[in-house]
């Protein structure tokens, strides 16, 4: 075999190889954890530092804007944050745009043991499903009532204790956006432009680049990107979950990934060096 | 006739709805009763678009099981599981007011729809993988540079990259704050003055595609 043929090669690999490589190196940090040290980044810890200024009393607005798909990447970041909005006294409303809100909701629940020390209705209350993109937002943020006149299990919204003197988003001290899509989008502009509400937001890795200039110029008071956003944010609470063993999974797909693109463009130049294309 | 007249209809109930949340929200602290009123009809109109596409889609469907059209059998799936998720879920409702206690519709849910969205997901992975490999050739100096700010901005969001040297992060966070927020920002900004030229064009009558469409017209 010649040493060119070897550099073609190198850039014409079966995609079923690099599937089985990338199952392979994900399986392994599963059967023997890596554990690296994770540091957190000023996004996260701006989140975390919001959350902790929470009083006793104050309502959060927590929308789980993304499908079972999205619990790896959102739910870490958001369980530890209902953690701390529950530790701190406040009070949390859970709305959901996506048709999967019953499951998340009873993950939420799972994954946080505090709502057992609570009491339905007067600390936590579950909305449900909403249907209405940006309208619906616009439409919580002037008047709950009108979007939801009961929450999930058919009981009117004023015969829940801590839902008499909400109606509006002027008496919810912060909106937290889980997220895969635009919706935090609507809450920037139809809660944090109108009412003035601070807004952050707990999305999948890909939407941090979309997020950042949001974040860097104020409008989001802190911001927990993928995975990565979810460790830290379990770190910081000083209890790891699965954000932080995703982490190892995190380090060897990324390594890969560089590898492969190393490997490729090392077959690419050789081959052009020896007159290929 | 009865076209123009349909436009000049169209045009006028986008003018007074225009009219009405201009008013609301740039000249009230808090919205007013018409406005609420105004905001709830639109939420009720997307629930009734969403019940009017779940009937076209039955339709759609129907007529592809009806000529035995290519692929008829996937179409005949999504009609039975969509009559299966639907009755279930409206069985459960009618007994306890919540779809998810019939066990049943819970078990769709909790089973084959919570596997299948997940596997999608997961499933992108190791397209984005396979894609990254045949893609990310450094064919030119644009093309290197661009390849190696992408590898230095993957190793900053994973762990290692400071294991492999406690700069990455740094650097990788340079070209975050200092590349990627202003350009993300210009498009941003570009977006939303093209978004408020769109408005103003549609509020005038200019944009014909929106109204065209709406009325019917040309």
């Amino acid at each position: 075999m010649s040493g060119e043929s070897i550099l073609v090669k190198l850039q014409k690999i079966d995609r079923r190889y690099l599937y089985w490589i990338l199952f392979i190196g994900l399986a392994i940090p599963f059967i023997r954890p890596i554990g690296l040290p994770i540091a957190v980044t000023p996004s996260t810890l701006s989140l975390y530092n919001e959350l902790k200024t929470l009083q006793p009393g104050d309502v959060v607005l927590l929308n789980e804007a993304f499908g079972v798909g999205g619990i790896p990447e959102c739910m870490p970041a958001t369980a530890a944050s209902t953690k701390i909005i529950l530790r701190q006294g406040a009070k949390l409303i859970f709305v959901s745009p996506y048709v999967d809100y019953q499951i998340l909701w009873a993950r939420l629940q799972e994954l946080v043991p505090d709502f057992a020390q609570k009491e339905y209705g007067k600390d936590y209350v579950f909305l449900g499903f909403y249907a209405g993109l940006e309208a619906a937002v616009a439409q919580l943020g002037a008047n709950i009532r009108t979007v939801f006149p009961t929450d999930a299990y058919g009981t009117p919204l004023d015969q829940i204790e801590m839902m008499k003197n909400v109606n509006s988003a002027r008496d919810i001290r912060l909106v937290l956006s889980g997220d895969t899509g635009d919706w935090c989008d609507y809450y920037i502009r139809q809660w944090h432009t109108n009412y003035g509400t601070p807004v952050g937001e707990i999305g999948i890795a890909m939407l941090g680049s979309s997020y950042m200039p949001h974040y860097r110029a104020g409008v989001l008071f802190g911001m927990s990107v993928g995975s990565r956003g979810g460790a830290e944010m379990e770190k910081l609470i000083g209890e790891p979950g699965s954000a932080t063993v995703t982490m190892d999974s995190i380090n060897v797909s990324h390594l890969l990934v560089i590898a492969a693109v190393i490997l490729a463009n090392i077959g690419m130049l050789s081959a052009r060096g020896k007159g290929g294309k | 006739m009865s076209s123009i007249f349909q436009r000049q209809v169209v045009y006028l109930v986008t003018a007074i709805i225009v009219a009405i949340m201009f008013i609301d929200f740039f000249f009230f602290e808090t919205s007013t009763w018409i406005g609420e009123q105004v905001q709830t009809w639109g939420m009720v109109i997307y629930n009734i678009a969403m019940g009017l596409g779940a009937i076209r889609m039955m339709m759609s469907h129907g007529k592809v099981i009806q000529r035995r059209s290519t692929n008829w059998q996937y179409s005949g799936m999504l009609v039975g599981l969509f009559a299966l998720t639907l009755i279930t879920g409206l069985v459960g409702y009618a007994s306890t007011g919540d779809p998810q206690s019939n066990s049943l519709y819970d078990w769709i849910f909790s089973n084959p729809y919570v596997s299948l969205d997940a596997t999608f997901y997961a499933m992108t992975g190791f397209y984005i993988f396979s894609a990254a490999y045949r893609a990310f050739r450094a064919r030119n100096i644009d093309a290197a540079l661009l390849l190696m700010a992408g590898c230095i901005v993957l190793l900053t969001n994973a762990p290692i990259g400071e294991v492999i040297w406690n700069q990455i992060p740094i650097v990788g966070r340079w070209f975050l704050d200092y590349g990627q927020v202003p350009a993300m920002r210009t498009f941003m900004m570009v977006g939303a003055f093209g978004l408020l030229a769109y408005g103003l064009r549609a509020l005038l009558g200019r944009e014909k595609g929106y109204y065209g469409e709406v009325a019917g017209g040309k």
